[in-house]
């Protein structure tokens, strides 16, 4: 149980004496800001949870009635409380989270989940609580009781009425049972959403606080039916933290995702970020799965939703999504997350350094991927694939060949090339009369390569154009589909941000500078951007009180409506913290003309252009998307192929 | 209403007039054309709100009456019927439907009643001259090329037309800009045009003006309010309303003390532009001008293709000085100019330059460098 443990991760004897509740000093007191700790159900649920984690429980089961609004159940098998502790928990200001004596400066460099003293007394005092609590065995704090045997011992509270300690049965651990919330306060409870619109909102926490502690089992049953369960992983490894992610996110994400790692050295000491960034090509259309958690502490901040659309956004439209979960782990004293009583927002020394270091690791972590589609592409292709019902009627599966070795490969992959080779010949008629035919239209060209190796290149060797539009490709391992024109259109559009970044961005200096008119907070915080626009084209001068001066734009800019973009520039900066206004424009109108200027659809390659084409894309970064986040290929594997037509 | 026309005159008043239809409406009958039969003519009248064209051409008039059927449909059709022929309109007063016969060939076409059709009152017009239209077309041609394509600021969205004292005499004067480039003509003030106010053209009645007088020589009436312009020429009569709008002071930004004179060849020159923009793509337009004494050398540089030089002799004796411009409004600009000479005035490589025409005291171009 929370209030009891003392900070986590930290074991040791010199540690265990803090464990003692006791009252903080009237200096902290003062220091922590007064503040509703329990506003809704999903509140109750975050406080006694972050407790169980504080009190190192490896499971926690969460039990809902109506939506949290008759009943919440927490349970744990963390070290629990002794009764003396049970009767100080229920103190206000009672915690073992914050050491004595040092004036209160520990809150500012707060390592446990809950650290106000709060919780459990603010509950206490709007509902009906339970609490039954087993120590640790064996716990050497507590001479006292050594020799006593521990039991279980519970304690209840009636709208901030304390009972009796009584003797209970029950395991290691604490369970603690509220009971009709906020019947002591009607009028909140008269603000409560419906009892689906509750089990939501606390499905949300629970799965926030399962994402960032995968060595922690948590199950979430309402009215009886079980919501929510993910089990414990190992903790620690990568492969631990995205399995708990892909429990959580969806098993899409599991497999769609890259893991993301930067480290950084301040002043203060190390900043770590780690997590795992969804491929482009897995979108979403709200941003909701976007995820960020701070040493731990599930939080929501504008802040990562600015860094994560300055990441992606060369590789998705600006409607599109990705899906990320990201960990920043910091030494405590650069964070203060006594913003808000709820702890859901935090605030950061130096935000520009967290944002930097967020897209700095998302855009290295997506340059590694730059060849990876999401599977879910491959799997919808699959699935279209409509299976003859013919040959599966007895149930029985056919007996499936041997997993095919090299040689064999090998062989196959001749004869599917014999195969083009033929139907080259049947490219011989006229071509008139083939378009006539209304037939799909199939271009392949000679035997030219075929003694060159097909495991040579990721993307293989093209062996066909079909329709004018796809180019076909042999891998060692499969096949893969490439849209011709988006492929192509990612290539010039790269090339062309090379060559602007090389060359810097034109400027044309206006004849009429165009006066902006803005608030006058927002014309100086645009202001103190002025250098980083100008780098990008961009020239502002201030032009009075709220009043901004536009004298240069980038020459690609001619049309644009200049008021509206720096209207938009401001928002941003105010909203994300940065100014994607600009190169999103730029960037824009780059890949308008990239796709211009790129081979389109109906187009006939020849061989040699479709192998120019897959190896140019094989040496360019972010190859595997269009410029909104579509893929630019599909593979698929002979795997899959095979399970296609039930041989394995 | 019974009416006959020769197709050759129907075709060019219908081409005429279809040219303000928009292509696609709200209200139905602004798609439609106005048809009046009446004292031996054919009326037509065609408007999208903001212009109205009226055009009457002779015709044989076998009941008076009046009528709206689709324009671009109607000029459609006359214009695929033989060269020469003949061409009946009919509508019965009950009807709801135009006949157009000629020749061999029927058509019935919807019309919609003539009384639903919006009319752009012309009111009290205080303000009346006449000038050659010759004047008119080259005040227009001067300087619609820098007219603003931006919305936001509705006022850069036509030409200026304003008469100024300059040196005693008085000029009608008409100025466009973009916020890039600034063209600037006049020609010397009608008689009764003195007290007109300074009034801003639309772009769309400044290039349908300039479709209707193209090739036409004689007299333009001009008829000038707050609010509203009218022009007549001929059998011709079109209507626009002006925009609201202040015209920013356009003075302010043209140069009067650019102390390095440059005078070159303006066909030479515009070649040279062009030819070295060969290697510029559309993201870049760049060209880079480097002037030393009596000679300019071009410069573009594009990383993905090239870079280009050409040399030109000119006349110039001041300091050297290199400075860029986009190459399309170097050619828009240079373009315009009819003399052999042009003459460039600069300052430096950050200031607005101004272009003139050796010959041409009347028309004056100032353009903003590019950083490049």
């Amino acid at each position: 149980m929370i209030l009891l443990k003392s900070k986590k991760n930290q074991s040791g004897k010199s540690m265990k004496l803090e464990k003692k509740i006791r009252k903080l000093s009237e200096g902290t007191i003062n220091r922590i800001a007064a503040g509703e700790v329990v506003e809704r159900p999903f509140s109750v649920v975050k406080e006694l949870v972050e407790n169980a984690i504080d009190a190192d429980a490896t499971r926690i089961d969460i039990t809902l009635g109506a939506g949290g609004k008759s009943l919440i159940i927490v349970s744990d098998n963390g070290h629990g409380m002794t009764p003396d502790d049970m009767m100080l928990a229920i103190e206000r200001h009672a915690t073992s989270k914050l050491p004595e004596g040092d004036g209160g400066d520990r809150l500012f460099r707060v390592s446990t989940l809950g650290f106000r003293g709060e919780a459990l007394p603010s509950i206490g005092a709007v509902a009906k609580m339970t609490i039954t609590s087993r120590p640790i065995e064996n716990s050497d704090t507590h001479e006292a009781q050594k020799n006593a045997p521990i039991s279980a011992m519970q304690l209840d509270i009636t709208a901030g009425k304390i009972g009796d300690l009584k003797p209970a049965s029950g395991t290691q651990g604490t369970r603690i049972e509220v009971r009709d919330l906020f019947f002591a306060t009607p009028a909140r409870l008269k603000f409560l959403k419906s009892d689906r619109a509750e089990t939501t909102a606390v499905g949300d926490v629970v799965r926030r606080l399962a994402m960032a502690y995968p060595g922690v089992g948590f199950s979430l049953t309402s009215e009886g039916r079980r919501s929510f369960a993910v089990t414990t992983e190992p903790d620690g490894s990568d492969a631990s933290r995205l399995n708990r992610l892909a429990a959580v996110m969806g098993q899409d994400f599991g497999q769609n995702a890259v893991p993301v790692l930067a480290e950084r050295e301040t002043e203060k000491g190390h900043m770590r970020l780690t997590g795992f960034a969804g491929l482009p090509t897995f979108n979403r259309a709200s941003a909701q799965m976007q995820y960020l958690f701070v040493n731990g502490r599930p939080v929501k901040d504008r802040l990562l939703n600015g860094a994560v659309r300055g990441a992606y956004q060369d590789f998705l439209a600006r409607n599109r999504h990705p899906a990320v979960a990201l960990f920043i782990e910091l030494d405590s004293s650069e964070v203060d997350v006594n913003v808000h009583p709820a702890k859901t927002e935090v605030r950061f020394r130096d935000p520009g350094l967290i944002r930097s270091m967020i897209v700095g690791a998302l855009r290295t972590a997506l340059a590694e991927a730059g060849h990876r589609a999401s599977t879910t592409v491959a799997d919808t292709a699959l699935r279209s694939f409509s299976v003859p019902s013919y040959g599966r009627g007895g149930g029985e599966k056919p007996s499936a060949p041997p997993m095919m070795n090299s040689t064999q490969m090998q062989d196959a992959a001749d004869s599917l090339q014999g195969g083009f080779a033929q139907l080259s010949g049947y490219e011989a008629p006229p071509q008139t009369h083939e378009d006539q035919s209304g037939e799909p239209h199939i271009s392949s060209f000679g035997n030219e390569n075929i003694s060159e190796s097909v495991d040579a290149y990721p993307l293989g060797l093209a062996r066909a154009q079909l329709h004018e539009t796809y180019v076909l490709a042999q891998t060692g391992d499969g096949l893969v589909i490439v849209d011709q024109h988006a492929a192509h259109e990612r290539l010039v559009y790269e090339r062309m941000k090379e060559d602007m970044a090389a060359q810097g961005v034109e400027r044309q200096i206006l004849l009429l500078p165009e006066v902006v008119e803005l608030e006058s907070a927002e014309a100086d915080r645009l202001m103190g951007r002025s250098a980083e626009l100008a780098e990008i084209g961009f020239v502002l001068e201030s032009f009075g009180e709220g009043a901004v001066l536009v004298r240069e734009i980038p020459t690609l800019f001619r049309g644009a409506d200049v008021k509206q973009l720096v209207q938009d520039l401001t928002d941003e900066i105010a909203d994300l913290g940065a100014a994607l206004a600009i190169k999103e424009k730029l960037e824009e109108i780059c890949s308008t003309l990239a796709c211009h200027g790129s081979v389109r659809s109906g187009r006939r390659l020849n061989g040699a252009e479709m192998n120019a084409l897959l190896r140019e894309m094989e040496a360019t970064p972010h190859a595997g998307q269009c410029n909104h986040g579509r893929p630019t290929y599909v593979e698929l594997k002979l795997a899959d192929i095979e399970k296609l037509f039930g041989r394995r | 209403m019974k009416v006959t026309i020769e197709q050759g005159a129907l075709l060019k008043a219908l081409e005429h007039v279809q040219s303000v239809v928009e292509r696609r409406n709200t209200i139905p009958i602004l798609s439609n054309v106005v048809l009046e039969a009446q004292n031996g003519a054919l009326l037509l009248t065609a408007t999208d709100l903001e212009i109205e064209i009226k055009e009457s051409i002779e015709a044989e008039v076998g009941e008076t009456g009046a009528t709206t059927a689709p324009a671009h449909m109607l000029y459609d059709i006359v214009n695929k019927l033989p060269a020469g022929s003949q061409v009946n309109l009919s509508k019965d007063e009950a009807a709801t439907q135009l006949s157009l016969n000629s020749g061999s060939s029927s058509f019935v076409l919807q019309s919609l009643p003539r009384e639903d059709f919006p009319s752009l009152t012309l009111g009290d017009m205080p303000h009346a001259f006449a000038l050659p239209a010759g004047d008119l077309l080259r005040l227009i041609d001067k300087t619609r090329f820098a007219i603003s394509n931006e919305d936001t600021r509705h006022y850069l969205n036509g030409i200026y037309l304003h008469i100024v004292e300059e040196d005693g005499t008085s000029m009608l004067r008409a100025v466009a800009t973009d916020g890039h480039r600034l063209a600037q003509a006049q020609s010397p003030q009608p008689v009764g045009a003195q007290d007109m106010p300074a009034i801003i053209v639309p772009r769309k009645t400044v290039n349908e003006l300039q479709k209707l007088l193209k090739n036409s020589s004689g007299e333009v009436s001009v008829q000038v309010s707050e609010t509203k312009i009218n022009f007549s020429h001929e059998n011709m009569s079109l209507t626009s309303k002006l925009i609201d709008g202040k015209f920013p002071d356009y003075n302010r930004v043209i140069p009067s003390n650019n102390d390095k004179r440059l005078s070159v060849d303006a066909k030479a020159f515009v070649q040279c532009v062009d030819r070295v923009s060969a290697v510029s793509n559309e993201r870049s337009r760049a060209v880079k001008l480097s002037l030393a004494t009596d000679s300019l050398t071009f410069t573009v540089s594009n990383p993905e293709s090239g870079s280009a030089t050409d040399e030109l002799g000119v006349g110039y004796s001041a300091e050297p000085l290199d400075i860029g411009f986009n190459a399309r409004y170097l050619l828009d600009i240079t373009g315009q100019l009819d003399g052999d000479m042009a003459i460039f005035e600069l300052a430096d490589s950050g200031s607005p330059t101004l272009i003139r025409d050796e010959q041409d005291a009347d028309a004056l171009y100032v353009l903003m460098p590019m950083r490049v």
